[in-house]
């Protein structure tokens, strides 16, 4: 691969690449990510869908708040119990629609550090009350 | 405070850079690309349903922690290596060996980390970043795929190191304990390339090395059928893009940066069938690189019948045949 053919411009995004210099030699070259540069509008425009429809599944009573995170952030049951340090039958009852008042507040408090997100935002969320 | 002589670069990987990077700042001459060649990082494995993963995904490197380990029976380097139960005991010596001098290696899980930007964030408990300072409660962090040094609070550092689930960090930290002052290039070199082919060739795994490719190439017209609608789709076929170009592998999978390896031990041990084999790696890789920059497009255009896929699968299986007879030559040479 030579230089020209992996160059991108996108400064927020920096990676290296290794590609053959004119002299045949190969070393490392910083570029910006290909994907981000060309792609990136795409990426949120699907973050952006993928948070309505998650949202409408939450009113729907398809899934409750837990649910969306979990989905949202690419976990699976298994992986969510873990993190949690919990098993997969209590992560399973919390992810039941009407589970999430069951949450106790030190799992859910758990849950928002798993999540990285704020309780309150959780409790908002499953509410329908997010700003 | 912080380590000031220590010189902060942007590597490919953030192993194989952490690795570099400390071995450099202890006095130790050597490349990323020779780190990565003598550990055998070059790898494939294919994971088609794993409870830890939401969708069938591929790595392209051996284990985490694998190239220290190898760099370590391969060159006589001692890492220094801790686990931590008690995150505080965990944060204290970090601490301690920052007020000493000692820039040290933490285990993180990427999605913690405040300064990548959200869209790269993903739940990944094997990312290494090296820590140099701390000034007050946030830690000065030299991450190899940031271009400059970059800020993480306490809190945040704490998160990533121990955060729990599959491979968990456990507040792992390790740095070099003790450094050669040579080591012998060419056995290293040789050892190095001998398992990386038996890692592609041999295996007796059917998810592993070559029959990964094959494996992938089989299960990847199953995608559809498994994700949860045109989106999810798209977005799981672009992240192929991501895996083999922008997750810190140098480009199309590892497979630039093992040529420059490879090129880079044909001068050390003089073996100039080394070199060739280099640039027929990299073509290799120019493969891989047409197959992710196609998946980028077919996800972006939503162009997800099934003729592409099988277009996809024919790809791998080329990718496969190749990296075979590759490999199997790389294996005689070096005998």
């Amino acid at each position: 691969m030579k230089e020209k053919d992996v160059l991108a411009e996108f400064p927020e995004q920096q990676v290296i690449v290794y590609i053959e210099k004119e002299d045949g030699t190969y070393d490392a070259i910083q570029t910006g990510s290909f994907i981000s540069a060309n792609y990136i509008d795409d990426f949120f425009l699907k973050r952006k869908n993928l948070e309505k429809a998650l949202q409408e599944k939450i009113e729907k009573r398809e899934i409750n708040a837990i649910g969306y995170y979990m989905i949202y952030e690419d976990l699976t049951i298994s992986e969510l119990a873990a993190r949690m340090g919990l098993m997969k039958w209590t992560v399973r009852k919390h992810l039941r629609p009407d589970g999430f008042g069951k949450i106790s507040e030190a799992a859910l408090k758990k849950y928002s550090m798993v999540f990285n997100v704020a309780s309150e935002e959780i409790v908002s969320r499953q509410s329908g009350n997010r700003k | 405070m912080i380590i000031e002589n220590y010189q902060h670069k942007m590597a490919a990987h953030c192993e194989s850079g952490s690795i570099t990077s400390l071995l450099n700042y202890a006095g130790m001459k050597i490349t990323e690309p020779m780190v990565f060649g003598i550990s055998s990082g070059i790898f494939f494995g294919y994971f088609h349903a794993m409870k830890s993963f939401a969708f069938p995904t591929f790595i392209v490197r051996n284990k985490p922690g694998q190239m220290r380990k190898n760099i370590e029976k391969r060159t006589g380097v001692k890492f220094y290596t801790k686990e931590f139960k008690n995150q505080l005991k965990g944060q204290q010596a970090l601490d301690l060996l920052i007020s000493k001098g000692i820039p040290a290696a933490a285990q993180v899980d990427f999605f913690y980390l405040d300064y990548v930007p959200s869209w790269e964030r993903v739940h990944l408990n094997v990312h290494f970043i090296v820590v140099i300072g701390k000034d007050g409660d946030v830690y000065k962090v030299s991450d190899s795929y940031f271009p400059h040094l970059v800020d993480l609070p306490a809190d945040s550092m704490n998160k990533g190191r121990f955060a729990q689930g599959n491979m968990s960090p456990k507040g792992f930290l390790f740095y070099p304990g003790y450094v050669p002052e040579s080591f012998n290039y060419e056995k290293a070199i040789r050892r190095g390339i001998k398992k990386a082919c038996f890692n592609m060739l041999s295996i007796p795994i059917p998810f592993l090395g070559i029959k990964g490719i094959r494996l992938f190439a089989k299960k990847i017209t199953d995608w559809p059928s498994i994700a949860r609608d045109t989106e999810h789709l798209s977005h799981e076929v672009m992240k192929i893009n991501i895996l083999l170009e922008d997750q810190g592998t140098g480009g199309a999978g590892f497979r630039f940066m093992y040529a420059t390896f490879l090129q880079q031990a044909s001068e050390i041990i003089d073996k100039p069938e080394l070199k060739d084999l280099a640039r027929e790696l990299m073509e290799i890789g120019d493969g891989w690189r047409e197959f992710s920059l196609f998946a980028a497009k077919l996800g972006k255009n939503r162009d997800l019948g099934p003729e592409k896929f099988q277009h996809l699968s024919n790809l791998l299986y080329q990718r496969a045949e190749k990296e075979e007879d590759f490999f199997k030559r790389l294996s005689k040479t070096i005998k």
